[in-house]
């Protein structure tokens, strides 16, 4: 619009203004007007000048011819007098003369009309005067003198000549007046011109002047136009963008403020309610700025409601009840401006100025306000414009949302329907089924019908069987009967015998010889018992042992018991007393033999185990209908595991029992199916050691319905006995101490902190806090491991001693990771690893404990060595091309790129060089790219950057595993690996090693491949799990240990022994833990008791990970353990730190 | 909808204790799902399941975990199709399979991934492309009962049609009944796809990070979320992929208006891709 309006005034007026142009046109005018008046003026002077010049020249001619004629006549006299042609010479020059004159003479008084008639009476005298002395001549000639001189005497010639002169003079007289007429006409002409150039030159002055007035007034009104245009493109320019309307309103405010100098502003947008205050500008924090206001409040208000900018000026100091928002400020004037569109006011900018506010600045808000108005309502357009789009989105999810769950609902009714109709052909199905089963029913019921018949037969045959088998019983136990009987008779014979021949009472027998008898009346004695017992039991289980339930007083049972059993007490001086509770009914119904044979079973046994104390058996009621007879002494007690097992026939709680205490084992399997018959049960509460309560519980009254039938015994098995292994490792305790883990990215350097005692890790912490470090603390090696890889701190400060893992094995697998490996590591102990560390790669080496000020200075250290250089690639490829393009790639990162066409030309680059990171094609033409990173890897000779392996191929798990080693970034060649190679060399880049002085950067070569560690190392591996030795050895092996292997502690010893005086030596020991013959831990000892191995490092792999196992290994005399499953890299770390240097 | 029952709001707070009950007693957090979405099935739920009121659901459910699974079934949307939307399977192959191609071992997660049908169609479509060997598929879901339909890979045969088109208007280079046997009315699917891939459960809710993943695939999943549960899961992707890794989201998702839309880039636009930034 502006643009355009500015070529229409360019068109119109030549790029004038339009006053200025119509002076420049008056002066033209007053210009061509004056020439005009000018050139008459000279036009006029020019015409009397010619004009007298004309008269000038009529008189000369006038002169000229009297002077001719006069000549004639002289000539003529001459003539006549000395008749000498010679005379005549004047007269002929004046004869041929005058008639040109009076020609001449005639011309130039044509424009006169009043000589014409003298002209023709001129020529008439002059013919006259001339023929008369043509005549006189004649006659001279013809007639001499004489004639002549009559003729002149006549006065003819006289007279004529008269005439001419009188004419002449007449016309003179003429020309003179004229000239003296002209003359006076020149005169007034030369007044004339004088004073119309006078007037002309003031004209002109006043002229210029007014053009002069002119111009300056349009150059002014031209710059305050571009002031006020330019200020209008600046404002668009603000406005521009897709500006939120709080943005829209700081870009206004900053923009008109600085444009017009205002000092302070704050604008409002109609929100519909009311003018809301969206951006302030200049305006101090915590101001009182007015928030809001409606239409017709305030000054604000009104301004809206009037759509009339207004300014109000000279606002005197701390006037404060103005009602605007910028009272606080006190600026000194104010101008606020309605913006509208299309007739509707849509904010209010209001600024406030130290300077009063000009019309220029007024009529710049003005056109301002337009534009503020439009972007306003452009902004609001587009915030609305954005909440509908988000509220499109939401009703799109929402559909969607309806639409999934439509989706749902109808794959459910197809599933029922596809149900329904299954159930439908299977009911079909079914009914044919049905009725064929019909027909199969009808053809079963006769099979049926035949099948009882043969069932019926069966039964008799059944009913056969079972009498033969209870004949088969009856033979069973008159067969163990009568085996009894059989056996005891000859038994007892002997037993008499043996009695009698140890009783000597004869006096013939040795001492030796009666012992012999004793002995021998003892075993028969036993196996007597063993023969009751067997009976007992046969019997007992063949049911062949009846109750016969009666009324017995429980004083009595008790009498007998203590009879019995008292003397016996009194032998093995031990306490027996029967207790008989309060509540014991004083007779219960039962079978008193049975309850005897049970509970003198019980007490022989209490007795036989008891060495020292007592043997109680106490009676009391149990429940409404039984009682209890509880048989407990303070002999050897049965472990928990056996006390199942004492109630199985021949079972004893140790075998060695039966040797030391005798007894067939049977007598608790009798008691406890004596019980069963009885009613009731026995259970058994023992302790070893400690002694042991059998229970017997009885009922009151026999009710042989309540007799349960013979349980099965040993239903269950026992549990085993070793089901307490690979308990999960508890996690460790949760971190307490908090860190900045949470806090989002800033430019702050983070430092990570390991070390798991809390307080120097808080200490730690602040420290590093106060020294601008953004601080993680881990308190174990896994975690910071973790955090190392998430955070990529820029430094580490490490603990060796961590609950979990050596820090010196963090530090080596750090510094073997080629994302975390260029982290400068400082290392604190309370022991001395200094060197370990060192040679590891770590920075710096503290012992603890430390004071602050070290502290601070290991801080400083760490942050000095974090600095940026510039960056060098080498990328390693047979193809050229191939390698000119990558390297082409790589230049666009603005890094000096090196190429290698062969593995030998990359060895030799990276022997002379350093390189920030390497791509590597795999193949080449001399070694392969696997081989070039392991001989990178072991020789110290070579730099070893970071490697970026970039290959056509595609690789096998175990070939990526394999380069993952080296290589952290490994990119397949294909349509986007130009664009990933970039990334990711780009991301190295950012990330590498710094500067390091020479001395550690040896050190951290030297750390790196220190693989040549175990080049030629002897390794024991004690291990029974062929998987497992299997492993190590492939992880140890490639690596140049040679490994020995030992399948158990035992054998460790051996080869320990052979080698023990052999050159090589073993240098280190990896001992699992559980092993059969001789375990780990034995072993260990074993191995730490002779001086020569005080020192051979020996680590303990263990499945247990419970930190008292660990602890335990350690005790052993381990120097270190490591969880299984064994993570390969860590085992190698964990085996370089204590590979003997 | 806008004149508020005295009945309504007392469902309301019937749904809201619910839920609350369901978060606290088994760690399920439906609190922050969409709250249109959830009234509505937990209305079915309730219906179809016989009880008088939201109440009275939420007595048995804390009672009786037995009875968690069936609401769960409500709760949870398992709906989808294999190769759903084809254009987005065809984008995947032809877009962002050349760039995981210059990997050498891949990720892969199927967040939700329901009864499998999106996980089968990716295993598909990477065998098919040749990366399957080097990927891992993890597969996770809130709903245990999903994650065994999705490990036995058996679905009704008559939806296998719809399949059939499906994969290969994606532009599949092989036939779909390569990959599964039909019988009973069923179809299922070959087991040696299910050799790369892990089942697990995992919430968006409320689980974390565990791995990083190459491409991300979570179709369907965040429309049932609401505003800030959706942000929680669109951050955890982000966590979780690596650099320039790739998320694809469902037909109706936008990562426009969250707050992490600045962490990722539009990869291609009409189909939900999007490419993790490498800052």
């Amino acid at each position: 619009m502006i643009t355009s309006r500015s070529t229409d005034f360019s068109k119109t007026t030549l790029g004038l203004d339009p006053p200025v142009a119509l002076g420049l046109m008056a002066a033209l005018v007053f210009f061509l007007i004056s020439g005009a008046i000018g050139y008459l003026n000279l036009q006029a002077l020019r015409d009397g000048n010619l004009s007298i010049t004309h008269s000038h020249d009529v008189i000369v001619a006038l002169d000229e011819l009297l002077s001719s004629a006069q000549d004639a006549e002289t000539g003529q006299r001459g003539f006549l007098l000395t008749n000498n042609e010679r005379y005549l010479e004047p007269y002929n020059a004046a004869v041929r003369a005058i008639p040109p004159k009076l020609n001449e003479i005639e011309q130039l008084t044509l424009d006169n009309p009043a000589q014409r008639p003298r002209i023709a009476a001129l020529r008439q005298d002059v013919d006259a005067k001339l023929a008369e002395l043509r005549e006189t001549i004649e006659l001279r000639r013809g007639n001499g003198l004489d004639a002549a001189v009559a003729i002149v005497n006549s006065d003819r010639g006289k007279q004529a000549m008269d005439a001419v002169r009188a004419q002449l003079s007449a016309m003179a007289g003429e020309e003179a007046r004229l000239r003296i007429q002209r003359l006076a006409d020149m005169e007034n002409a030369q007044k004339t011109a004088l004073a119309t150039s006078w007037m002309s030159g003031l004209l002109g002055i006043l002229l210029t002047a007014a053009i002069g007035f002119l111009m300056r007034r349009a150059t002014l009104a031209r710059r305050t136009e571009e002031w006020l245009q330019s200020g209008q493109v600046g404002l668009a320019a603000a406005t521009m963008g897709d500006q939120p309307i709080e943005k829209l309103g700081n870009s206004i405010l900053e923009f008109l403020a600085r444009y017009v100098g205002a000092v302070a502003g704050a604008i409002f947008v109609d929100k519909g309610d009311a003018y809301r205050r969206t951006s302030t500008y200049g305006v101090p924090q915590g101001a009182t700025v007015l928030e809001q206001f409606k239409e017709r409040e305030s000054l604000l208000g009104q301004v809206a409601a009037d759509r009339q900018i207004m300014v109000v000026g000279e606002i005197p100091e701390g006037y404060l009840t103005f009602g605007s928002a910028l009272g606080q400020h006190s600026p000194r004037h104010l101008a606020i401006v309605p913006a509208s569109v299309d007739e509707a006011v849509n904010s209010v900018v209001e600024l406030g100025f130290l300077q009063p506010v000009d019309d220029r600045v007024v009529a710049l808000l003005e056109e301002a306000a337009g534009a503020v108005a439009i972007a306003v309502r452009s902004a609001k357009y587009r915030q609305d414009l954005q909440d509908l789009l988000e509220e499109t989105q939401r009703q799109a999810e929402e559909l969607q949302t309806q639409s999934e769950e439509l989706r749902v609902s109808n794959e459910e009714l197809e599933e029922q329907g596809r149900a329904l109709k299954e159930s439908q052909s299977r009911l079909e199905q079914q009914q044919v089924e049905l009725e064929q089963t019909n027909s199969q029913l009808e053809e079963q019921a006769q099979q049926l019908e035949s099948q009882r018949d043969d069932l019926e037969q069966v039964n008799a045959s059944v009913q056969l069987k079972a009498r033969e088998l209870e004949q088969a019983s009856r033979y069973k136990s008159d067969f163990l009967a009568n085996m009894s009987h059989e056996l005891r008779t000859p038994l007892n014979s002997s037993l008499i015998l043996a009695k009698l021949l140890a009783d000597n009472p004869e006096d013939n027998l040795t001492a030796e010889q009666i012992k012999y008898a004793q002995t021998i009346q003892s075993s028969g004695n036993d196996l007597l018992n063993l023969i009751n017992d067997i009976l007992d039991l046969s019997k007992i289980e063949a049911g062949h042992v009846e109750i016969r339930p009666e009324a017995v007083a429980i004083e009595r049972l008790t009498d007998n018991l203590k009879q019995l059993f008292q003397p016996l007490a009194g032998d093995k001086q031990l306490g027996f007393t029967i207790d008989i509770s309060a509540n014991v009914p004083p007779a219960i119904e039962t079978d008193p033999q049975r309850v005897e044979q049970v509970l003198k079973n019980l007490l022989s046994n209490a007795f036989k185990f008891t060495e020292t104390g007592l043997v109680k058996l106490t009676i009391s009621r149990a429940g409404d209908d039984q009682l209890a007879f509880a048989v407990s002494d303070t002999g050897v007690g049965i472990a928990e595991e056996q006390q199942r097992r004492v109630f199985e026939a021949f079972h004893q709680a140790d075998s060695t029992i039966s040797r030391k205490y005798g007894g067939t084992g049977l007598g608790l399997s009798i008691s406890r199916q004596l019980a069963r018959l009885l009613g009731g049960s026995i259970d058994l509460k023992s302790q070893q050691g400690r002694g042991s309560t059998f229970t017997v519980m009885i009922p009151v009254v026999y009710d042989p319905a309540k007799v349960s039938s013979r349980e099965v015994e040993n239903a269950t098995p026992s549990l085993p006995a070793s089901s307490l292994t690979d308990m999960p490792r508890p996690a460790p305790a949760p971190h307490k101490l908090e860190d900045d883990r949470g806090v989002p990215p800033d430019e702050r350097r983070i430092l990570l902190v390991i070390e798991d005692d809390d307080t120097f890790a808080g200490i730690l912490r602040d420290l590093s806090r106060d020294m601008g470090f953004r601080a993680l603390v881990a308190p174990t090696a896994e975690e910071a491991l973790e955090l190392a890889k998430a955070f990529m701190p820029n430094a580490i400060v490490l603990d060796v001693g961590l609950p979990d893992e050596s820090g010196l094995s963090v530090l080596d697998r750090l510094k073997r990771d080629v994302r975390t490996r260029h982290i400068p590591i400082h290392v604190i102990s309370a022991g001395d690893h200094a060197e370990t560390a060192y040679s590891l790669g770590a920075v710096g080496y503290e012992l603890k404990p430390v004071k602050r000020e070290q502290l601070v200075e290991v801080l400083q250290g760490l942050e000095t060595r974090l600095s940026q250089r510039v960056h060098r690639v080498l990328i390693v490829e047979d193809d050229p091309v191939q390698r000119e393009a990558v390297a082409k790639l790589l230049r666009s990162l603005d890094v000096e790129t090196v190429t290698a066409g062969t593995a030998a030309e990359c060895l030799k680059l990276l022997k002379e060089l350093t390189f920030d990171c390497m791509v590597l094609d795999l193949s080449l033409p001399d070694a392969s790219g696997y081989s070039l990173l392991e001989t990178l890897s072991h020789e110290d000779a070579y730099s070893f950057p970071p490697v970026i392996v970039y290959t056509g191929r595609e690789l096998a798990a175990d070939d990526e595993q394999r380069l993952r080693r080296y290589s952290k970034s490994i990119i397949i060649k294909g349509a986007k690996s130009p664009e990933r190679l970039l990334d990711e060399v780009s991301l190295f880049l950012h990330q590498v090693i710094s500067e390091l002085p020479d001395e550690q950067q040896r050190m951290i070569r030297k750390a790196r491949h220190r693989d040549a560690l175990l080049e030629g190392r002897r390794i024991l591996v004690v291990e029974d799990d062929v998987r497992n030795v299997y492993a190590l050895t492939n992880v140890l092996e490639p690596r140049g240990a040679i490994v020995e292997i030992a399948r158990n502690g035992k054998e460790a010893l051996a080869v320990l022994e052979k080698t023990a005086n052999d050159p090589g030596e073993t240098d280190l020991v990896l001992m699992d833990v559980m092993m059969p013959v001789m375990d780990g831990l034995t072993a260990t000892r074993e191995i730490r008791k002779n001086p020569q191995w005080k020192k051979l490092p020996i680590i303990a792999l263990t499945a247990k990970a419970m930190p008292d196992d660990q602890q335990r290994c350690i005790d052993a005399g381990a120097n270190d353990y490591m969880a299984k499953p064994l993570d390969v890299e860590k085992l190698l770390s964990l085996v370089r730190v204590w590979m003997p240097k | 909808m806008s004149e508020t029952h005295p009945s309504e709001k007392v469902e309301d707070l019937e749904i809201r204790l619910l839920l609350e009950a369901l978060y606290v007693r088994y760690h399920y957090d439906f609190r922050d799902y969409s709250s249109a979405s959830i009234k509505r099935r937990l209305r079915q739920a309730r219906e179809q399941m016989g009880f008088a009121s939201f109440t009275a659901l939420q007595e048995r459910v804390m009672h009786e975990p037995t009875v968690l699974p069936r609401l769960l079934r409500y709760l949870t949307v398992q709906v989808s199709e294999m190769f759903r939307d084809p254009p987005y399977f065809r984008a995947i192959r032809e877009k962002v399979v050349p760039h995981l191609k210059t990997y050498p071992s891949l990720k892969v997660w199927v967040a939700g991934c329901s009864n499998g049908e999106e996980l089968y169609s990716l295993v598909i479509l990477f065998r098919e492309e040749g990366l399957e060997e080097r990927t891992i598929f993890y597969a996770t879901d809130i709903n245990q009962e999903a994650l065994h339909t999705a490990e036995t890979g058996i679905f009704a045969l008559d939806r296998v049609q719809l399949f059939t088109e499906n994969h290969r208007k994606s532009g599949g280079r092989s036939s779909l009944s390569d990959y599964y046997q039909a019988a009973y009315g069923r179809a299922q699917f070959d087991k040696t796809l299910r050799r790369n891939v892990v089942f697990s459960d995992h919430s968006l809710v409320t689980d974390a990070v565990f791995g990083e993943m190459h491409l991300i695939s979570c179709r369907n999943v965040l429309i049932y979320f609401n505003r800030g549960l959706q942000d929680r899961a669109l951050g955890l992707f982000g966590d979780s992929l690596i650099r320039k890794g790739f998320l694809g989201l469902g037909a109706k998702e936008s990562l426009r208006f969250s707050h992490n839309a600045g962490a990722f880039e539009e990869f291609v636009r009409e189909e939900k891709i999007y490419q993790k930034r490498a800052a």
